[in-house]
């Protein structure tokens, strides 16, 4: 399985995710923020268990991310 | 001289510099609120919801207050912009300072007071007037020389260019704190490099790293003196802030919404004494002296006059980070205030404290405090020095509190 985790409460709203990683990420029209989309809130730390198929996509999300608050792993 | 009341506007990156700020005499302050300001990445930044306490506080202390709403604005952040601005409203906020012109448009057509970014580059008078339909206060491009700050603000008055509220537009020029190597903030390196957008406010800060200059066909590497090659000393005007303020600008305003809040409480200090001495024909080369050596103390990278004086070239700074001729170490957390006696309890978490240190104590509703230890006690009893892990008491007429953070200063090595 792919986990992704999004600490949301420190991105800055460049909307990079969104633009390489769109099936996961979309932000937010409420405060600017990234939303990764079906994912659980667990104290500030928002976490996606998914497929791998959006490896490649999530990986390039979390590389271009400029405040380093994505992560992404094979579980 | 005409003699009209000088703004002095500081930095508020957190409840402590707030708090700081205004107890050492600011006439306002400016802050962001999450993600859209200049400072998104090195400050801690205010939420939507301590707007209403930031009002409060303020407007009870007679300080106004500016929103900082200056990145760059894209389609997604539209609809927090209006629910900002809305707020704004809602919490008796003064103004937003803004350089997109969605943000411009949007308050002014809610009534918002606009005060126009640095992040403009406004550098001319034609500027001053078209802005001048949405906008009371405009900030200045920070690359003018005196004297054209001084003919764009004689011209406001001769061509009478008013603003929303109908009264003439009032110039804000930056006082004292970093400079950028880009023109006010226009820079794009930390974007190429890392991804991290300065214009979003997530500056990097490459310009302040070192650099060799490698001539690439030769493989030869020129020499050069200093390898901080781009990045600027500090500006500080207070060696000349008569002639700033005989420029007739109205606002004075200080950076820093990314220092510690005794970084704000000093340059504050000294803003408010040498503004007042200058109305009052008091300025004189002694307090001068006295004020860049208090200035010294802080945060600093080397103080020069920015581009304000027509210096062609910029100086460049030549050592890593601060030269603040002191710092301060953690020593422990507030624990009780005895009010009748005036003494006030810390709990020593770190290093150790005793008699003739110069301590500071922080916190979000004390703001800065610096005192001298006199007597310090422990379990009651008088003692010269105390360690971690006990409870001390010394007499402080301050009132702290238990989110209060006590310091001790000493002296920079590195500097």
């Amino acid at each position: 399985m792919l986990v992704v985790t999004l600490q949301r409460d420190k991105c800055i709203g460049c909307n990079y995710c969104e633009e390489l990683c769109p099936s996961l990420f979309k932000m937010s029209k409420k405060d600017g923020k990234s939303v990764l989309l079906k994912s659980t809130d667990k104290k500030g730390f928002h976490t996606l268990w998914t497929t791998p198929e959006y490896h490649e996509a999530a990986t390039n999300a979390k590389e271009a991310c400029p405040v380093n608050i994505i992560s992404v792993k094979i579980k | 001289m005409e003699k009209r009341k000088i703004e002095l506007m500081a930095p508020a990156g957190n409840w402590e510099s707030l708090q700081a700020a205004i107890n050492a005499g600011a006439d306002s302050v400016y802050f962001g609120i999450d993600q859209l300001n200049m400072r998104a990445r090195s400050s801690i930044n205010f939420t939507l919801d301590d707007l209403k306490e930031i009002g409060e506080r303020c407007g009870k202390a007679g300080v106004r207050t500016y929103l900082t709403l200056n990145t760059i604005i894209y389609d997604h952040d539209l609809s927090v912009i209006k629910t900002l601005i809305d707020a704004v409203k809602e919490n008796n906020i003064t103004a937003i300072i803004a350089s997109d012109q969605a943000v411009i448009n949007y308050a002014a057509t809610q009534g918002v007071e606009v005060h126009i970014s640095t992040q403009l580059n406004v550098t001319n008078i034609e500027t001053v007037k078209f802005y001048s339909h949405f906008a009371d206060v405009m900030v200045l491009s920070r690359e003018l020389s005196l004297i054209q700050v001084k003919k764009i603000c004689d011209q406001i008055k001769k061509e009478d260019i008013r603003g929303p509220k109908g009264e003439l537009i009032e110039i804000e020029i930056f006082g004292h704190g970093a400079l950028c190597v880009a023109v006010s903030g226009k820079c794009y390196m930390s974007l190429h490099t890392q991804n991290s957008s300065a214009n979003r406010g997530a500056c990097v800060q490459n310009c302040r790293r070192t650099y060799t200059v490698i001539d690439k066909e030769t493989g030869d590497e020129l020499e050069i003196d200093n390898e901080y090659i781009m990045s600027p000393k500090d500006l500080c005007t207070a060696d000349f802030l008569d002639q700033v303020l005989d420029a007739g600008v109205s606002v004075l305003k200080l950076e820093g919404r990314g220092r510690a809040p005794e970084y704000v409480k000093t340059v504050v200090e000294v803003y408010r004494e040498a503004i007042d001495a200058v109305q009052d024909d008091t300025y004189t080369r002694e307090k001068v002296q006295g004020w860049m050596d208090k200035l010294a103390t802080v945060y600093n990278r080397g103080f020069w006059s920015g581009y304000y004086l027509g210096q062609q070239l910029g100086e460049f700074h030549n050592t890593s980070g601060s030269k603040a001729t002191q710092k301060r170490v953690y020593i422990g957390k507030g624990v009780h205030y005895f009010p009748k006696a005036q003494v006030g309890e810390f709990k020593v978490e770190a290093q150790n404290i005793k008699v003739g240190d110069k301590i500071i104590i922080t916190g979000p509703t004390t703001g800065v405090v610096e005192h001298e230890i006199t007597e310090l006690m422990v379990d009651e009893k008088p003692v010269d020095t105390a360690a971690r892990g006990v409870n001390i008491t010394f007499p402080i007429k301050d009132r702290i509190r238990r989110s209060d953070k006590l310091y001790k200063m000493v002296a920079n090595e590195e500097a």
